[in-house]
């Protein structure tokens, strides 16, 4: 193990070449690249790299990215891609097809604003497109937390209970280009972690055909399994986590982030960085006397709506923040999170930090300032930032 | 180099020291910070560097944090990214903390500022920074020279651009400063030279430690004892109306000017050609070449014979140094400059340039009417002054006339160029002898007199026997040749001497019945003064080399018989670039029948009055001055017929002046640097030899004495010219410049100065260098506005 001052970018690719290496006494590794801002650094970081039974693809768009993706893992290699924004959204038709076709992999989402008009900052407009996609989704909030996501989905995926990809989201320049202190694990601690990869369904020996066509029951049957297998993934959450803790010696935060919550009245809910910026307002309002606690998503699907549930019983004000949105409706993450809060409970949201917009404490402290002084819940209110 | 790239991990922070931000709190306790921490570092600290992009600032800012990574603090540090490149104005930032660092947003409230770029410094940049917060800033200015911005601060200067420019980090035009500036940082906020180096060590920039070094000892500190205040960014209440897509009628963003970004600047202008610096008669040879190839031989007549009286000469017997500083000469062959004047000279005979109206037209004297005189005479007739030349011989062109066989220069072709002169109304005294007196008289009738008599006196090499009968000066030899007298030789020639003289007599020799001729010269082959394809010429007809040998003695009994001569040895280089000539006791005896003396000429000044003084080229009487000047050989015994003629048109330029010798570089201001081969884009342009003149066959030559250059067969070879610093509006500029914003205007191109952003692609592309990119002096201009 070893710590470097490094990009969040930086990270995810090397968590890439252990996940990778880690499967050489498998069917090795290959992947399909394609660069855009801002995640282009990780896959060259990653195209650099010497993996043995390994093999990074350049191809010409990110369609083909997740098509060589795709074949990969359909003869048993592990796969990896990276992308960002209108790359995800051109890629999306494939990125569909892994999941239906229960293909395990990881895909490092830079969150990125979509366009036109063309933006490069951060928000989650592009991965929450595919929110439905059958996908796993995670969004991090820290470097190490990229690098450990990245394996910790690794060994859920591939779980034989689970059998999906896994997108590991990280905001663009935010994360994706700051640098800080990263624990580097060591290829021996990964390998223990990850065991060789198997896909049953593979193209060996035998030739056969992946998703033909189908019938609405059998439709039917395998949308029950997919969804299912999403439920058997928050269920073995937790004993992974406990391995990987055993492994690598530091705790894999779960599905549900809290910060100072136990006895908060008020609670901001948030995913991503936004996060990191509420927390240290959080400490800045506790100094003044609010009651106030963070609660980070941090896994969207499978939703972990069970344990949100329980987070929000206590609380009597919820504001849900939102770097996103679902024009005609609000916040996407405050649509997923209105419905687990009590009925007494004043769930607002507040939509803001789109297109990158720098959101500061004080803005946060501005909308719980807002938060306080309601008496309902009103419209989901967008917050100019700006700069 | 300070700049990061993902294949080199500069970034590793090889110390297993710092925890990430969400170990288990238990597992972190306060940070390792209160273990070792040094006491210059507070437990929490935003820091902002400001510079442009391509300085290095967003790994400035991370260099920062390795540094505080190593005195064991938890560190984030970023860039602000856009979509600008080089030259932009750019942030970038770190934090510092005891605890885990868990905020993202940017740094609007910074400790500490860094600037790498004093070009960029307003009141904007300091927005946030309260006062008595820490400036350091990178400048040439020093503490003195500080912006009276800064006073609230505690600020230290340092000259990072020059100490990282000496130690030669980044390039010559985008100096990269970031690892300097942290060895000033480091000294500024009390930390130790050894923390830089255990940094720089763990990220493998150990070659930038000496530059550190340097800006931590020569770092300059003003302390501050303003009260720390509180001061609102003014950055964080921006707002701005935002036009809806629907009601968005032109290109989104708006334009920036980014001219305020460049770090270097485009300079568009005309750079010396190394032909045009190099011809002695200061013609405008790029000029006039790439008239012939655009506009045909009547526009370039026009320029060549704005300074060239002599076309047609110049273009047979110039020994042509424009042509060994052509800067094809190294990649394919050099132009044929000579060849092409000639085309100019032969193929244009009817056009004259009209003299100037002059409103106080003055009369002059021109004295002899060599290369030079005649020059001196067509420059004053063209200002429109009256010109008399006076001329001992009955034709006109002195040496041209009677040194050069008619087979290297027709008389035909002389008198064409002459007669251009005459018809601006030139006025000609032949057969017309002057002596002192006649002299005197000349100055009282005209406004001034120019003496061009050129070298008159032949030297010799005092050798015992030279009045033997057989033993004969050259250029007389040459003379009567071209007078038609007889000139019959027989037997064993020997000719005495390197010049063209030497080899036109060698050669003239042999057409007139020579048996063998052999020429001695002292030095090599490679040292004649000669020009060159005249040597080969002669060596083709059958003129054989005597090399390193020089006449001791001449022998015989009235008439000579043989010659003694001395073998010499070569000694030391001396300052013309040639071997001292050492005469050794060895020497050897060779018959022969003839002996022609080709050892140069000296200058005559027996027709000056003994009263008078010569000094710089103009002669005074009693210590005042007269309007009377010598050029030419007379002057300056440069010896070929472009120094004669560039001289003499300089001297008649002088003259009109009325000036001492110092307006000279008035007249013709000493050039900025030729364009070298080594600023040319040769990839531009195919390789084609050049066209070689048209040479009569050998066998031909001494039968027939005719003309045995030919000239060049067309005048194709005009477009092999490269147009060295001279643009052409070839379009290249216009098609690389990454902004577009170049744009033809008339025969030229406009940049748009308020948005190049100075990346010096329309330079670097530019194939003949017309275009060239040179640093921005940013310093000079601030210290300017204090």
């Amino acid at each position: 193990m070893r710590s470097e001052l490094i990009s969040a970018n930086h990270a995810a690719a090397h968590a890439a070449t252990l996940a990778a290496r880690a499967n050489r006494k498998g069917r090795g590794f290959c992947s399909g690249v394609y660069p855009i801002t801002p995640s282009t650094e990780c896959m060259e970081l990653l195209c650099a790299q010497e993996i043995e039974k390994g093999q990074v693809v350049r191809v010409e768009g990110e369609h083909s990215a997740m098509a060589v993706c795709i074949g990969s893992v359909a003869g048993g290699a592990r796969s990896f891609t990276a992308t960002s924004s209108n790359g995800l959204a051109y890629m999306a038709e494939n990125v569909v097809a892994a999941a239906l076709l229960r293909l395990p992999m990881v895909m490092m989402v830079a969150n990125r604003t979509l366009g036109p008009p063309w933006n490069i900052w951060a928000d989650h407009g592009d991965s929450l497109l595919l929110r439905d996609s059958g996908w796993l989704q995670f969004y991090c909030a820290d470097n190490q937390e990229v690098l450990d996501t990245i394996l910790f989905a690794y060994r859920l995926g591939e779980d034989a209970r689970v059998m999906l990809p896994v997108m590991v989201c990280q905001d663009g320049f935010v994360l994706s280009h700051t640098m800080a202190q990263t624990l580097i694990p060591a290829q021996e601690q990964v390998d223990r972690f990850l065991p060789p990869l198997s896909v049953s369904h593979r193209l060996a020996d035998q030739p056969h055909a992946l998703g033909s066509v189908i019938l609405p029951q059998q439709t039917e049957v395998l949308r029950r399994r997919h969804h299912q297998a999403m439920g058997e993934a928050l269920n073995i959450y937790p004993e992974l986590q406990r391995e990987f803790a055993e492994i690598f010696g530091r705790e894999l935060p779960g599905p549900l982030v809290g910060y100072r919550d136990e006895d908060a009245e008020l609670l901001i809910l948030s995913m991503g960085t936004l996060a990191g910026t509420v927390e240290r307002s959080v400490d800045r309002l506790r100094e003044r006397g609010v009651k106030v606690g963070s609660l980070r998503i941090r896994l969207l699907r499978p939703f972990p709506a069970r344990l949100l549930r329980e987070k929000l019983a206590r609380a009597r004000r919820v504001a849900v923040l939102d770097r996103d949105i679902s024009p005609g409706f609000g916040g996407v993450l405050w649509g997923e999170c209105r419905t687990c809060a009590g009925a007494e409970t004043l769930v607002q949201n507040y939509m803001l930090g789109l297109g990158g917009g720098d959101v500061r404490p004080e803005h946060i402290e501005q909308l719980v300032d807002d938060l306080r002084g309601r008496e309902s819940a009103g419209e989901p209110m967008i917050m100019e930032v700006g700069v | 180099m300070g700049q990061s790239s993902p294949q080199s991990p500069i970034s590793r922070i090889a110390r297993d020291i710092s925890p990430p931000s969400h170990i288990s709190p238990a597992a972190v306790g306060e940070g390792p910070a209160d273990r070792q921490a040094a006491a210059a570092v507070p437990a929490e600290l935003e820091i902002r560097v400001h510079g442009r992009g391509g300085q290095g600032g967003v790994t400035c800012a991370k260099l920062i944090a390795a540094l505080f990574a190593g005195q064991n603090r938890y560190v984030q540090t970023f860039g602000d990214y856009a979509s600008e490149r080089s030259g932009a104005p750019v942030r970038a930032y770190t934090r510092v903390s005891a605890k885990p660092v868990r905020n993202r947003n940017k740094v609007y409230r910074p400790d500490q500022l860094l600037i790498l770029d004093d070009g960029l410094v307003n009141a904007e940049l300091l927005d946030g920074l309260d006062p008595g917060g820490l400036v350091l800033l990178n400048s040439g200015c020093g503490l003195t020279g500080l912006d009276p911005l800064f006073a609230e601060y505690r600020v230290a200067v340092v000259d990072a651009t020059a100490i990282a420019r000496r130690h030669k980090i980044g390039t010559r035009s985008v100096v990269i400063v970031n690892t300097t500036m942290i060895g000033a940082y480091a000294r500024f906020i009390g930390l130790k030279m050894v923390d830089v180096e255990q940094a720089y060590r763990d990220l493998g920039l150990e070659a930038d430690l000496d530059a550190a070094q340097e800006a931590f000892r020569t770092v300059e500190i003003r302390e501050t004892f303003c009260r720390k205040e509180h001061a609102e960014p003014v950055v964080m209440r921006q707002s701005g109306r935002v036009t809806p897509l629907t009601e968005q009628f032109v290109d989104l963003p708006m334009p920036l000017k980014t001219g305020s970004w460049r770090t270097q600047k485009v300079i568009y202008e005309e750079r010396p050609a190394p032909c045009n610096v190099g011809c002695p008669a200061g013609n405008d040879v790029v000029g006039f070449i790439q008239a012939l190839k655009n506009d045909g031989v009547e526009a370039a007549a026009r320029i060549l014979q704005q300074t060239q009286p002599l076309p047609s000469v110049c273009g047979r017997v110039c020994p042509a140094p424009c042509m060994s500083r052509c800067n094809r000469d190294g990649y394919d062959g050099a132009v044929n400059i000579r060849g092409l004047e000639r085309w100019i000279g032969d193929h244009q005979q009817d056009l004259l340039l009209q003299p100037k109206q002059q409103g106080q037209r003055k009369s002059f004297a021109v004295v002899g009417s060599g290369p030079a005189g005649l020059s001196a005479a067509y420059t004053l007739a063209l200002e429109g002054h009256w010109v008399t030349i006076y001329e001992r011989d009955r034709e006109l062109g002195g040496l041209l006339r009677s040194g050069i066989p008619g087979y290297r220069l027709p008389p035909e072709d002389l008198d064409r160029d002459i007669v251009r002169i005459l018809l601006l109304g030139v006025e000609v005294q032949p057969g017309y002898t002057l002596d002192t007196f006649a002299l005197e008289r000349l100055l009282e009738n005209h406004d001034g007199l120019l003496l061009a008599t050129g070298l008159d006196c032949r030297r010799s090499a005092a050798c015992p026997g030279e009045d033997l009968e057989g033993v004969e000066q050259g250029l007389d030899y040459l003379r009567r040749a071209k007078q038609g007298g007889n000139v019959r030789l027989e037997g064993h020639v020997l000719v005495i001497g390197g010049g063209n003289s030497a080899i036109d007599a060698a050669r003239t020799a042999l057409r007139n019945g020579a048996r063998r001729v052999s020429l001695v010269y002292r030095r090599g082959r490679e040292e004649m003064p000669a020009i060159a394809g005249e040597v080969e010429e002669a060596l083709e007809e059958g003129v054989e080399l005597q090399l390193f040998c020089q006449p001791r003695a001449y022998l015989g009994d009235g008439r000579v018989e043989a010659v003694e001569l001395a073998e010499v040895d070569l000694g030391p280089v001396e300052a013309d670039g040639r071997c001292r000539p050492i005469v050794s006791d060895r020497s050897s005896r060779i018959r022969c029948d003839h002996v022609l003396l080709c050892l140069g000429q000296s200058a005559d000044l027996k027709l000056v009055p003994d009263h008078w003084q010569i000094r710089d080229g103009r002669f005074e009487r009693a210590g005042d001055p007269l309007p009377v000047y010598a050029c030419g050989d007379l002057s300056t015994g440069a010896g070929t017929v472009t120094h004669a003629i560039g001289d003499g048109r300089r001297t008649a330029l002088r003259m009109l002046a009325g000036g001492p010798a110092a307006a000279l570089s008035e007249i013709d201001p000493p050039s900025s640097p030729a364009v070298s081969a080594e600023e040319i884009r040769f990839d531009y342009f195919a390789s084609r030899p050049p066209t070689a003149d048209r040479h009569l066959a050998v066998e031909r030559r001494l039968q027939e004495c005719r003309e045995v250059n030919q000239g060049l067969p067309d005048a194709s070879e005009a477009e092999r010219c490269l147009s060295c610093g001279h643009c052409t509006g070839c379009d290249t500029c216009l098609i690389y410049c990454p902004e577009g914003i170049i744009c033809r205007d008339g025969a030229r191109y406009a940049i748009d100065e308020e948005q190049c952003k100075g990346c010096g692609i329309c330079a670097a592309e530019c194939p003949r260098h017309a275009l060239r990119a040179a640093a921005l002096d940013g310093k000079g201009e601030s210290c300017a506005a204090n």
